[in-house]
């Protein structure tokens, strides 16, 4: 099964562990309801749009409320370090929560203990807490914005807040550098998808793809649009496809929901959400040569 | 179209003070700064990050007034030091780019876009902590005079980088200069 793990933008939500399933602008697990247009929530629904389209189960979720304080995101993390070996989940997503070194630390370790280890992804503040921590190279796939890279580039930064000047200036040419250098610091996952006005997939400090098509630049302001990105590559990873193939797709997939809802800078992300079915159904087939559908035989 | 620049005014410290979390650096910064100190954000030196950190850079010789503000306010702090060369500033650098009836103004990792116009906020992205979704849902579709500040609902260095890009929009839709 694929968990998905993150806080969610009310401090009295409970900490709810369970099987996810959409209903209108809502989420639901364990009988409890929330959005699905913010952060971790849209996160979830774009890695439910890939698990629906290729007719797997559906995304269990580790979800609390956590307003910055750190409440949920304690939590959060106390039941998945005592639950992730008999949970074993083949795929782990980890996103937005306070990062707190010391707890991600403690969960690596008992993830050891996995019999099989799951295929780990990490954005938002899981990323920041990992490479924090030192553990980069224990993740799969990081999907950093143009200032998490830099970030995950500088040796000294804990935090995306605090970037040397020099790889703050966010220039687009300087992404490819700071990638090299995010691996030569071994900040980097094992494949680190660059989420931007240019997308960069790389591994090894390498550079193995770029997309830069449908581009659509009134999409940088959406807030969302990046969490996106991590849940339909989570769920592509899921589905089967190789990392780097379903970091291609992602970035595609979101590129081209984009465009099909022609956005402004007030448009919602649920509006980018709800295109990725008609997405997937139109152009997966093409994009891999492979027949997903029976639409298209 | 856009465009950056950096706070003109930097102020230097000799000290800082370590507090337990963010939230509390967040609360020492608004309390010194309504006493009329000099103060800045400031990363904590290395050893003492825990992740998501902030200390407060100030004037050394204002250690003891400082410290009696913080009593009297009920502000609890960890300990004053001696600024080290590993105390790291943070990002100052803002970005505006104009979309026609919007814009977006973006502060270190954080981005908030208005409507010219009204002044709506209309999106917020960017950051990684748990308090900016619950900004997002307290502050998008609200005025910017009317919404609700970052630095008095966020706890982490993302609310304050949003608090930077929020006092910029304001400023730009209030008519002030932009960078």
């Amino acid at each position: 099964m694929m968990l998905l793990f993150g806080t969610l933008p009310d401090k009295n939500f409970p900490m709810t562990y369970g099987q996810v399933r959409p209903e209108g602008d809502y989420l639901f697990a364990d009988g409890q309801r929330f959005s699905r247009t913010q952060g971790t929530g849209a996160m979830i629904s774009a890695a439910l749009a890939i698990t629906n389209y290729f007719k797997l189960d559906a995304p269990y979720v580790l979800v609390a409320g956590d307003i910055g304080d750190g409440k949920g995101t304690r939590d959060i993390y106390k039941y998945l370090t005592e639950h992730v070996v008999e949970l074993a989940p083949e795929v782990l997503t980890m996103h937005y929560s306070l990062p707190i070194m010391a707890l991600l630390k403690k969960l690596c370790e008992t993830i050891k203990g996995c019999t099989t280890r799951p295929f780990m992804i990490a954005d938002a503040g899981a990323m920041y807490a990992v490479k924090g921590a030192g553990l980069a190279s224990e993740f799969d796939i990081f999907t950093p914005d143009p200032s998490e890279i830099a970030f995950l580039a500088d040796p000294q930064a804990t935090h995306p807040a605090y970037i040397s000047h020099y790889l703050f200036a966010c220039d687009a040419d300087k992404i490819p550098g700071q990638i090299e250098d995010a691996f030569k610091n071994k900040s980097a996952a094992k494949l680190l998808l660059v989420k931007g006005k240019t997308d960069y997939v790389a591994t090894d400090g390498h550079i193995l793809a770029t997309i830069t098509e449908p581009n659509v630049p009134t999409l940088e302001p959406i807030g969302g649009t990046g969490d996106t990105i991590t849940g339909l590559v989570s769920g592509l990873v899921y589905a089967g496809l190789e990392p780097k193939d379903a970091a291609i797709f992602a970035c595609r997939t979101n590129r081209t929901a984009g465009m099909l809802a022609q956005p402004t800078p007030a448009t919602k992300v649920k509006e980018i959400i709800d295109q990725f079915p008609i997405v997937a159904k139109q152009n997966y087939c093409s994009w891999s040569g492979v027949c997903y559908n029976d639409a298209c035989k | 179209m856009e465009a950056a620049k950096q706070n003109k005014v930097k102020f230097v410290g000799d000290g800082i003070i370590i507090f337990h979390d963010v939230a509390g650096a967040m609360k020492g910064d608004r309390t010194v700064r309504a006493a009329g100190y000099d103060t800045k954000l400031v990363a904590p030196p290395p050893e003492l990050r825990m992740g998501c950190d902030l200390a407060l850079e100030v004037n050394l010789v204002e250690q003891a007034g400082i410290e009696r503000l913080f009593k009297e306010k009920d502000v609890p702090f960890v300990r004053f030091l001696p600024l080290t060369k590993n105390a790291s500033q943070m990002c100052d650098i803002v970005k505006v780019t104009d979309f026609g009836k919007w814009v977006m103004v973006k502060a270190g990792n954080m981005k908030l876009s208005f409507e010219k116009g009204s002044g709506v906020i209309v999106n917020i992205s960017g950051g990684g902590c748990p308090d900016i979704p619950y900004l997002n849902a307290e502050m998008v579709d609200k005025p910017l005079a009317l919404a609700p500040h970052p630095n008095e609902l966020g706890y982490t260095l993302c609310a304050t980088m949003l608090q930077r890009a929020y006092e910029e929009a304001l400023n730009i839709f209030n008519g002030g200069s932009r960078p």
